[in-house]
């Protein structure tokens, strides 16, 4: 089992997070979902272990990332971690293919090669491994960040706004090819967004505001964590 | 738009603090040169001044044919001391004083080691009784005995030498003869002359042991009272034989000043070419760093061009905030120079202990001028880009795109290589006259065209590069070889600047190197003794009494002298060797190309090279008229063979006989000989040794131990150029420095991306490390094909100036690559301790 609890409490003056407790199920894809300002971006950086909680535990699996120095952390987030973010997700200088496959590069590790195909082969990129980012559109960019995100196996992947800067058909493909990674492989997703349309494409939504869960919802809608966000006066 | 400048100036002030360092750097160096030369300037006027002081009139004899101006004595005939009473019976005359004033006095020190002479030169005086004299005692008393000696006030200190004590001398590689310490003097209120030993001996002593044969250097009159000085002139020129002159003492001091302000003037010449080579190197920083910052500011330029702004205020703006940078950044360097002049002076050894640098505004003004200039200059190309960001393309773009490499670019680096090589080849090939100027010119215009060019090269170099580096240190090295590549014109101009160190040092290097093996070539082809005796403290030569000694030793074999001096013929100052033709093929091997070497034996015959014999239209059995410097008129002489000149022998030879029935002093300038039958070189050096062990000065050779001193001393002279060179290597590091920590902040995000990704911070050092070794490795290696390309073909053209053998020192070569590798290395340690420390989150927030 992969199960992952966080429990954040921040003494900043300001707290982005509060007294916080939630877990993700391994296999499971979940939605964050909040207002401007209701910390969950932060949630998703101490979850990732790129932001370290004032005081609390976030655990991997068994792991405590509190725990962790720089150079573990690091180790752990090329092994265990994928990420998506909102933009800039790709090295320039390399190409797609290349970017696939740079975690397990850096880690000194060499792709599954039926997994690598599988995976290029869903993203639907096949004839594009050999550009480079610049050549690439940003739907296109995404899916290969996807990918790369896939292609190590992790633990969790954690998606911060994946589709915030794409057209809705493009958003579309990009989550659609998430949904498919959880079902086919059992990949565990959290993914931040303030979009219900994306979050709809989650088994379960967690709402957060003012640095705490107010509410969750499973196999959402998009009428539905509408009706939620209007409640929390998004 | 000021305010806006300011604030831009305010908020990169970090990123243009390496820029403002290697301008500090320059222009120290320019400032301190300027300094430097001054000081030595003002050094010397205040000696001559001195000198002379209360000095009416100088009677000197006349300029010897062909000698050029020289501070100490020997370049004029000697004043007769029968002259002396002459004119002191000239009307208006006080006083006369015989003056003697020449090199080849050393002081040794109580170990017998010579004092002095490495630097500032040796001299020995004559005491004179008069109230104008600028020897002033400090205590004991003047000379009166044979061996009194008084000695000047800074060598005494520096070397521990008090009144009453008995001290060794060397007199022109004579033996070593004791004297006694009877006065320390000062002169003026100095403690020496800029650094030079002077002894000072009673008249008839100086006369002896500096050999003048019953002369005087000069002889210097006192007025008396309402004479003027120029009446008495001319009173005293009346009653000068022909070849005497008289000028008055201030016209003297104004001479002496003058002929030393000129050499002066070439050693600061040659030192400004050294600063102003690292400030060009700078240059290539300043370019770089502004356009950087404004590919990085590109937004905001565009944000103030579409507020409004006109392309006039924003190319002005980035020109201001250049000037400004160049202003600061010059002052500090003008102050920092002033306290480096202090060092250079000391490293030329001229102490400062006459009154301190002279510090002129002209120093200060001048630096910081250059130093704006040149700052002001390079920031103009980057500033008209600027103006060329329309406000669209810039808001568009997230990530500064690479500058491509436009046609245009190519050409006009490739016509601009092409005239600086032009230039190169007819600066030293066509024989203008005009060698320097060409040579510089054409090196600065080679490398802006290369520098122009180096973007095209740097994706096959750093990509070949790079390439083991990818397979040996995986995804790091992988990323630091794209990143090399991925904006070819930065990583181009950052190496550039260090090709230009690497290629003077290398050219340096190729050019010692050929030095050497011509020297060594020249010395096996020309000397076939197997032992050489040289001095090493005069090149005035040494007593022919050390060959006579030597001639006694049965150990020894065909003990052969040779003496040097000059000859004028065809107008032009030769030089001439005399050389003992008896045993000439065992000791002197002349490769003639006619002729016959022993001719010479016959006084009518010369010998003369054949690069002299070709330019000047002569050959075996012509007869040309020559002028001796200290003959009353030319005579004629017939040319007797023609050989092959080289390094170590060129111009014109005679035999012992005709030398010594030409000039009136017999000073030998080495002396050749061979072990005798039955004697090993061992045994044979060892009595040599023995035989000259009262002649310190001596310096005793087998024939490879004199190639071994060649190549020494041109070691010696390679290095310091080095060090000289060293400087604009330092501002290319800094310029490595500059372009990775600029680098580092353009990518951060990139940065922050590979660190989510799990590039450890260890990997990330690694990733910037490397590439900062392929951009080293592409500056030196560009540097080395130059260097060596412009190495070669100067020694090409100096081949018929006896530079016959061409050497590329390879080994010497590759370690200029290794240095360059770890150099790379140093650079990249900050900005890689600065990539490694970026916090994610903020790299990958940042929009």
């Amino acid at each position: 089992m992969h199960a992952t609890k966080v429990f954040g409490r921040a003494d900043a003056a300001v707290r982005a997070l509060d007294d916080l407790t939630v877990d993700f199920a391994a296999g499971h894809f979940t939605a964050i979902m909040g207002p401007s300002g209701s910390g969950k971006s932060t949630l998703l950086h101490c979850l990732a272990g790129l932001d370290a909680l004032t005081s609390g535990e976030v655990f991997i699996g068994d792991t405590e990332l509190g725990a962790l120095k720089d150079t573990e952390l690091t180790l752990l987030r090329r092994r265990r971690v994928g990420f998506v973010f909102q933009s800039f997700n790709l090295v320039p200088t390399l190409n797609a293919l290349d970017n696939i496959t740079l975690p397990l590069a850096i880690a000194g590790v060499a792709p599954n090669q039926a997994l690598l195909d599988e995976v290029v082969g869903s993203i639907g990129l096949k004839d594009r491994l050999q550009h480079r980012p610049s050549e690439l559109s940003g739907g296109q960019q995404q899916r290969v960040a996807a990918a790369r995100a896939l292609v190590s196996r992790p633990d969790i992947i954690f998606a911060d706004e994946p589709t915030g800067n794409l057209d809705s058909r493009s958003g579309a493909e990009l989550l659609g090819f998430l949904r498919t990674a959880v079902e086919n492989f059992m990949q565990t997703i959290v993914m931040v967004t303030h979009d219900p349309l994306a979050a709809a494409y989650a088994d379960r939504v967690v709402f957060i505001a003012d640095g705490t869960t107010v509410d969750e919802m499973t196999s959402p809608t998009a009428d539905g964590i509408l009706d939620v966000m209007k409640h929390l006066g998004a | 738009m000021l305010k806006v400048t300011l604030r831009g100036l305010l908020a990169h002030k970090l990123r243009l603090s390496l820029t403002a360092v290697a301008i500090v750097l320059g222009i120290a160096f320019v400032s301190s040169t300027f300094v430097v030369g001054d000081t030595i300037n003002n050094v010397f006027g205040a000696i001559f001044t001195d000198a002379n002081q209360g000095i009416a009139v100088v009677v000197e004899g006349q300029t010897l044919a062909g000698a050029s101006q020289d501070i100490g004595g020997g370049q004029r005939l000697p004043v007769p001391s029968t002259l002396v009473p002459t004119v002191q019976h000239v009307n208006g005359a006080q006083q006369a004083n015989g003056v003697i004033f020449r090199t080849g006095a050393t002081l040794l020190s109580p170990s017998g080691k010579p004092i002095g002479g490495n630097g500032p030169p040796t001299f020995g005086a004559n005491w004179v009784d008069s109230p104008t004299s600028p020897y002033h005692l400090r205590s004991g008393h003047s000379p009166q005995a044979a061996d009194d000696i008084v000695v000047d006030a800074a060598t005494a200190t520096a070397n521990g030498i008090r009144v009453g004590q008995t001290i060794q001398m060397v007199f022109n590689g004579g033996p070593r003869q004791p004297f006694h310490v009877s006065g320390i003097a000062g002169y003026g209120s100095a403690d020496n002359v800029a650094g030079a030993t002077i002894t000072l001996f009673t008249t008839p002593t100086a006369m002896r042991v500096l050999d003048t044969q019953g002369n005087f250097d000069q002889i210097a009159v006192l007025s008396a009272s309402g004479v003027s000085d120029t009446t008495l002139r001319d009173r005293i020129a009346a009653v000068l034989p022909a070849n005497m002159v008289a000028q008055t003492g201030s016209a003297q001091a104004n001479q002496q000043k003058q002929a030393t302000q000129s050499i002066i003037s070439i050693l600061s010449t040659a030192l400004l070419v050294f600063g102003l080579i690292a400030l060009f190197v700078g240059s290539f920083l300043i370019v770089n760093t502004f356009t950087i910052l404004i590919a990085q500011r590109s937004r905001e330029l565009a944000l103030l061009r579409a507020l409004g702004a006109t392309r006039r205020q924003v190319m002005v703006s980035v020109l201001i905030e250049a000037f400004l940078t160049g202003v600061v950044a010059s002052a500090v360097g003008a102050a920092l120079g002033v306290l480096l002049a202090i060092g250079l002076a000391r490293l030329l050894g001229f102490s400062l202990t006459n009154g301190g640098l002279t510090v002129t505004p002209r120093s200060i003004i001048v630096s910081i001028v250059v130093g704006t200039v040149v700052t002001v200059i390079a920031a103009i190309l980057p500033a008209r880009r600027a103006t060329r960001v329309t406000p669209m393309a810039a808001l568009r773009a997230a990530v500064p795109e690479a500058q491509p490499v436009t046609r245009r670019r190519i050409i006009g680096g490739a016509i601009t290589a092409a005239i600086g090589v032009i230039l190169l080849g007819v600066g030293l090939f066509a024989g203008t006259g005009q060698t320097l100027p060409l040579l510089g010119v054409g090196t600065l215009a080679l490398f802006i065209g290369i520098a122009y060019l180096a973007p095209l090269l740097v994706r096959p170099i750093a990509g070949a590069l790079g390439r083991p580096l990818a397979r040996l240190r995986g995804v790091p090295g992988r990323l630091a070889r794209e990143n090399a590549m991925r904006s070819p014109r930065r990583t181009a101009s950052t190496a550039a600047a260090l090709m230009i160190g690497v290629a003077l040092i290398a050219a340096v290097a190729v050019i010692a190197a050929s030095f050497k093996a011509s020297g060594a070539s020249a010395i096996a082809g020309s000397i076939n003794a197997q032992l050489l005796v040289t001095d090493t403290t005069s090149q005035a030569g040494f007593s022919t009494s050390d060959a006579a000694t030597l001639r006694a030793d049965k150990r020894l074999a065909d003990v052969t002298e040779v003496r040097a001096d000059s000859i004028v013929a065809a107008s032009a100052n030769q030089s001439l060797l005399g050389i003992d033709p008896s045993a000439i093929d065992r000791t002197v091997a002349f490769d003639m190309v006619n002729g016959d070497a022993a001719s010479i034996a016959d006084a009518q015959n010369v010998l003369i090279d054949d690069t002299t014999a070709r330019a000047r239209g002569w050959m075996t059995g012509t007869v040309l008229t020559v002028q001796f410097p200290y003959a009353p008129k030319p005579t004629t002489k017939r040319i007797g063979g023609v050989y092959r000149g080289n390094a170590l022998i060129s111009g014109f030879v005679v035999s012992l006989a005709t030398y010594a029935a030409n000039f009136p002093t017999q000073r030998d300038f080495a002396i050749l000989a061979n072990a005798a039958a039955g004697q090993s070189l061992t045994a044979a050096d060892r009595a040599m040794t023995a035989d000259l062990s009262a002649y310190p000065t001596l310096t005793i050779q087998t024939k490879q131990q004199f190639v071994d001193a060649n190549s020494a001393s041109i070691d010696q002279a390679q290095s310091l150029i080095d060090v000289l060179l060293v400087l604009s290597i330092v501002i290319a590091a800094l310029g490595v420095v500059n372009t990775l920590a600029l680098s580092v902040l353009e990518r951060s995000r990139e940065l922050g991306l590979l660190r989510a990704l799990g590039l450890t911070r260890r990997q990330t050092r690694s990733m910037v490390r490397w590439e900062a070794v392929i951009i080293a490795l592409l500056g030196a290696l560009l540097g080395l094909v130059i260097g060596t390309g412009m190495g070669t073909a100067v020694v090409r053209a100096l081949a018929d100036q006896g530079l016959s053998k061409l050497s590329v020192p390879a080994s010497q070569l590759i370690g200029y690559v290794v240095v360059a590798f770890f150099i790379g290395v140093l650079a990249a340690v900050l900005p890689a301790r600065r990539a490694a420390r970026l916090s994610i989150l903020d790299a990958i927030a940042s929009e």
